[in-house]
């Protein structure tokens, strides 16, 4: 679990970072969002459930005063007995079943049954006056009084009217019969009538009621299609339904008031409201499904619902693009970057903003613009040091030392008549006075071939006349300006390569040609020459390297450079040999006479 | 920096667009509310009715049946008894809370007529496409009034006699071929004709049963006295009552003879409930009983016109009918519909014909369905010897008089002479009220 967990956490960290900032972004707008809409539709529903529970019930109470203000109605009615002696005269006979009654008695019962049905209301179906002592007077609807009833010692209700001290008591709904075959459904109020001078019960009267009158009551209640309304009895027998073809619910014995939900599975669940009448004993039942009552609030869940789908969906939106764009500037410095690694050091982050990307971005550009600063410097740094390097060691050797021991040795030669040393410390004085303080930038190519002849008569001196060197320079050439000191390392170059290696007469052929612009000079020698892949690698060099020859300079590498330095890529040496048949060195430049230069 | 715009736009236009679509939503969502249909509402008509006789499940089953074949009108019957119906009908008129349609029977008709407590229909009746003509003229001449109509006329229903076969069978009175009594003419060829019945039945059997109150007796005396040559006559031409004549009498006395002899069974509250328990041989009701006692298992049911005793037959009659009692909230909407059920109520004359009545559209009972129906036929002629009672606003009180004094009659506090006098005297005295 907790190894998931780091995974994940791990998968999370290497995200990037606009990804890093959706999912947060994602995960604090989801879930409070969520939660909240979970908590407002959960405590509305509730709140709602409750309002709609004891609305419910008041409306419900309503209808059971309406209900109770009818029955008190009918109540008064049984109290009518009392109002008419020779009703009460006839109830407290003594009689038989079946024995006829006398004109005035007919008279005097039809009069008060008739001011019952006419003063009562129109749903009064029957009225029965029932005798201790036998009378009784039977009026059902369709039908004539009947006077042969008796009572009935086992009837629930006359134990009930017995057990009330002369209250009235509700009669559950039942049928009666006319003496025509049609049977009704009626309820009845029945009350014991009783004597104020024996205090004994004289007999019962008990009315009739039609129940679609009380129905038209329950019907008056505004409810909805789908509501259950009935009243049932004391044992939970029903006694009148507003609808028969509702069903009735299975709820025991009620009684007081009060709301509950009835048990059942969540699709049938009903929400009860109660009351129970203190005139009837009856409850007064409504019940409503839950489901009808919670349409309203699944219209407000789902447009909690849709609402909320919509701002998440807007956030996620809007936080996507945010993230990108944040992030934007961080991607593209991360390239750059990336750019400055490979060595790239002319980038520039353009900064838009002042705040912390802005800012890095200024110190970026500072550090790249820092960085190349640095590396000029480290440049310039190495060639100073090559210079102070030079410098010293020009100074180690004075010149003027040299050139005054150079002519004590002439001097000494002469009076020894040694003329070789003359010659040579001569030459060698010459050739150091020009190597060495020879500032000018540009010479005539006389001087050149002095000093190479100079440089020759003391190699001629040292290789004892072994090898033969051929000037072959026209006149018109001579005057013309060339760079000191190019000449010489050819020269010097060729008795390296074509006559210390010991092969060859040791001739050395320079020649020098003018055509149109361009002097070419020409070196020959007869020596071992180079092979073909030497010939190759010192071309390669010559092209490509840039290094002004360090101690072990090559003397033609050097020569190539300064004239391509000097005068650009058009001239230089070109090479060619052959293995055994010497080496030719040809020197191309610029044709400058004197004039030109100044 | 262009492209900054471009996202700029496509942000704004993802954010228009949820928008929209939350908008929508809601709007959708307002929508599912059930909207309450423009249907059309239902006219629910209060309809008033005064039958005890048997008469009144008949009633019912058309008026279920009215309800079911249309959706537009729904007629909500209450039925009252008979002894209350009109001290009721009488005081919702008068207090304004009338039904939208009730039933009044001819002979209570003057006093509704009067004062205009009930609407005149012959417009009304022409709107709904009913054609009066097309009822008997007889029945509809009682319900006009300076040639309008008052109400619609349901029925005509006559006294007539029922017979048990059986008893009369055991008495041999009779003729087994056709199933008619056997009845010698006159006052007492008839009486013989109850004594041969008493001889031959158990002690418990009434020969003839007949209440000893309430109306029926007066509607006897009221038959008979018209069967007499130079009777039937309620009130002379000055107005004033003039029914104590020797017809008058003749006829009273020969009733009060059957109860002092026996022959009607003492003490009868409920003739209905005796003829149809099989406990009376012979039973005179109005027509309406016909329909409840050939359900009845304990009878063999025979029934005729009232036998011609005298010079002529003659039976009382009434007829029921439809009026609108005048009230101010009455609509055109429950007018044209009480016209419309009053329409299918006589159009459908054959269900009510079951009851015992005779139809009041001829149509009807020239039908196959009426003739079809036993009994019927053979006392549907009778609508033509049938004699209502004299057309005066305070008739219903008259008679109520002459019910209060045959009644002490019969409970042997005076002699039909007496009887007859008092009853004149009391008419006269209401007269001048």
């Amino acid at each position: 679990m907790i190894k998931l967990l780091r995974k994940a956490v791990r998968a999370f960290k290497n995200q990037e970072l606009a990804r890093k900032l959706i999912w947060i972004n994602c995960l604090l707008i989801l879930v409070p969002l969520a939660a909240m809409g979970v908590y407002t539709f959960a405590s509305f529903q509730k709140a709602m459930e409750k309002n709609v529970g004891s609305y419910q019930l008041q409306t419900l109470k309503q209808v059971s005063l309406n209900i109770d203000t009818y029955m008190n109605e009918l109540d008064r009615l049984t109290l009518t007995p009392y109002s008419y002696k020779e009703i009460m005269d006839f109830i407290s006979s003594e009689r038989e079943p079946g024995q006829p009654l006398s004109l005035e008695e007919i008279e005097s019962l039809n009069r008060f049954v008739s001011s019952i049905f006419i003063n009562g209301r129109l749903d009064i179906m029957g009225v029965s006056l029932y005798g201790e002592k036998g009378a009784s007077y039977v009026v059902l609807p369709e039908s004539q009084y009947i006077t042969t009833y008796k009572l009935d010692e086992s009837a629930d209700w006359l134990k009930q009217a017995r057990s009330r001290f002369g209250q009235p008591t509700f009669i559950t709904t039942h049928e009666v019969s006319s003496t025509s075959g049609m049977s009704y459904q009626v309820f009845s109020i029945a009350r014991e009538l009783r004597s104020f001078d024996t205090g004994r019960t004289l007999g019962y009267i008990v009315i009739d009621i039609d129940p679609v009158s009380v129905r038209k009551l329950l019907q008056q209640a505004e409810t909805s299609a789908q509501e259950v309304m009935y009243i049932a009895d004391a044992q939970g027998q029903v006694v009148i339904r507003r609808d028969d073809a509702q069903p009735v619910l299975e709820l025991g014995a009620l009684s007081g008031q009060g709301v509950l939900h009835s048990s059942g599975n969540q699709r049938d669940k009903q929400l009860v409201a109660y009351v129970t009448s203190e005139i009837t004993g009856w409850t007064t039942i409504s019940a409503v499904p839950v489901r009808e009552l919670m349409k309203d609030s699944l219209v407000v869940r789902n447009s909690i619902a849709l609402a909320m789908l919509v701002c998440i969906g807007l956030a996620i939106a809007v936080s996507v693009i945010v993230a990108y764009r944040i992030t934007l500037p961080l991607r593209k410095l991360s390239r750059l970057m990336r750019k400055v690694e490979q060595g790239e050091l002319l980038v520039q982050f353009p900064v838009y903003s002042g705040d912390e990307v802005g800012r890095l971005g200024h110190s970026f550009n500072m550090m790249v613009s820092k960085l190349s600063e640095l590396g000029y410097l480290l440049y310039e740094t190495e060639i100073r040091e090559k210079d102070a390097q030079i410098a010293a060691l020009q100074s180690q050797i004075n010149p003027h030392f040299l050139y005054n021991t150079l002519g004590s040795i002439s001097m000494l030669a002469e009076v020894a008549d040694n003329r070789d040393i003359v010659t040579m410390s001569n030459n060698l004085g010459r050739l150091l006075r020009y190597s060495l303080s020879n500032r000018k930038e540009n010479v005539t190519l006389r001087d050149e071939l002095v000093h190479v002849r100079g440089y020759m008569s003391i190699q001629k001196i040292r290789y004892e006349e072994r090898m033969h060197y051929t000037e072959q320079v026209p006149e018109e050439a001579l005057g013309l300006l060339v760079i000191p000191l190019i000449v010489q390392p050819i020269v010097e170059n060729a008795i390296n390569h074509g006559i210390d290696k010991g092969i060859g007469s040791g001739n050395i052929q320079l020649s020098a040609a003018l055509a149109g612009n361009t002097l070419t000079i020409t070196v020959e020698d007869d020596g071992i020459g180079l092979a073909k892949e030497e010939l190759d690698a010192l071309r390669e060099r010559m092209q490509h390297s840039k290094e002004l020859g360090g101690q072990s300079g090559n003397g033609l590498l050097n020569v190539h450079r300064r004239i391509v330095l000097h005068y650009g890529e058009a001239y230089g040496l070109t090479i060619e040999s052959m293995p055994y048949q010497g080496l030719k060195v040809m020197m191309t430049l610029p044709a400058q006479r004197y004039s030109e230069a100044r | 920096m262009a492209r900054d715009m471009v996202r700029r736009w496509i942000v704004a236009a993802v954010a228009a667009l949820l928008l929209s679509a939350a908008l929508t939503g809601c709007t959708k969502a307002n929508e599912e509310q059930p909207e309450p249909e423009p249907r059309k509402e239902v006219v629910r008509l209060d309809y008033w009715t005064p039958f005890s006789g048997g008469d009144n499940q008949f009633m019912t089953e058309m008026v279920e049946r009215f309800n079911k074949e249309q959706s537009e009108i729904v007629v909500v019957q209450t039925n009252s008894r008979l002894d209350d119906y009109y001290t009721r009908l009488r005081t919702a008129i008068l207090s304004g809370n009338a039904p939208d349609i009730a039933i009044i029977h001819t002979t209570s008709m003057p006093q509704f007529v009067q004062n205009g407590y009930i609407e005149d229909v012959t417009a009304a009746a022409e709107q709904v496409g009913l054609d009066l003509s097309q009822l008997n003229s007889n029945i509809r001449e009682s319900t006009e009034y300076n040639g309008q109509s008052y109400a619609v006329p349901l029925d005509t229903h006559a006294l007539v006699m029922y017979y048990n076969k059986k008893h009369l069978r055991q008495a041999g009175v009779l003729d087994e071929a056709t199933g008619k009594p056997l009845i010698e003419p006159g006052e007492q060829g008839f009486r013989q004709f109850l004594e041969q019945i008493r001889q031959a039945i158990p002690a418990d059997v009434a020969p003839m049963a007949m209440p000893s109150t309430r109306i029926d007796s007066v509607w006897l005396w009221w038959s008979l006295y018209n069967q007499l040559e130079g009777g039937g006559i309620f009130y002379n031409e000055q107005g004033q009552a003039a029914f104590n004549n020797p017809q008058a009498l003749r006829a009273l006395a020969f009733i009060d003879e059957l109860y002092k002899d026996g022959l009607i069974g003492a003490n009868i509250n409920d003739s209905f409930k005796l003829f149809y328990d099989g406990k009376a041989a012979v039973l005179f009701l109005g027509m309406w009983g016909t329909g409840a006692f050939e359900k009845s298992p304990e009878l063999e049911l025979g029934v005729i016109t009232v036998p011609v005793l005298y010079d002529r037959p003659a039976q009382w009659g009434d007829s029921h009918s439809l009026a609108i009692p005048k009230k101010h909230n009455m609509t055109d909407e429950k007018r044209r519909a009480a016209m419309l059920f009053s329409k299918w109520m006589v159009e459908h004359g054959e269900l009510w014909a079951q009851a015992g009545h005779v139809p009041s559209m001829t149509k009807v009972v020239e039908s196959e369905a009426f003739n079809r129906l036993e009994y019927r036929n053979d006392y549907a002629a009778a609508a033509d010897y049938v004699v209502y009672w004299p057309r005066h606003p305070k008739q219903w009180s008259m008679i109520e008089i002459l019910i209060a004094e045959f009644e002490r009659m019969i409970y042997d506090k005076q002699t039909p002479e007496e009887a007859l006098r008092h009853a004149q005297l009391k008419v006269d005295a209401a007269l001048e009220e």
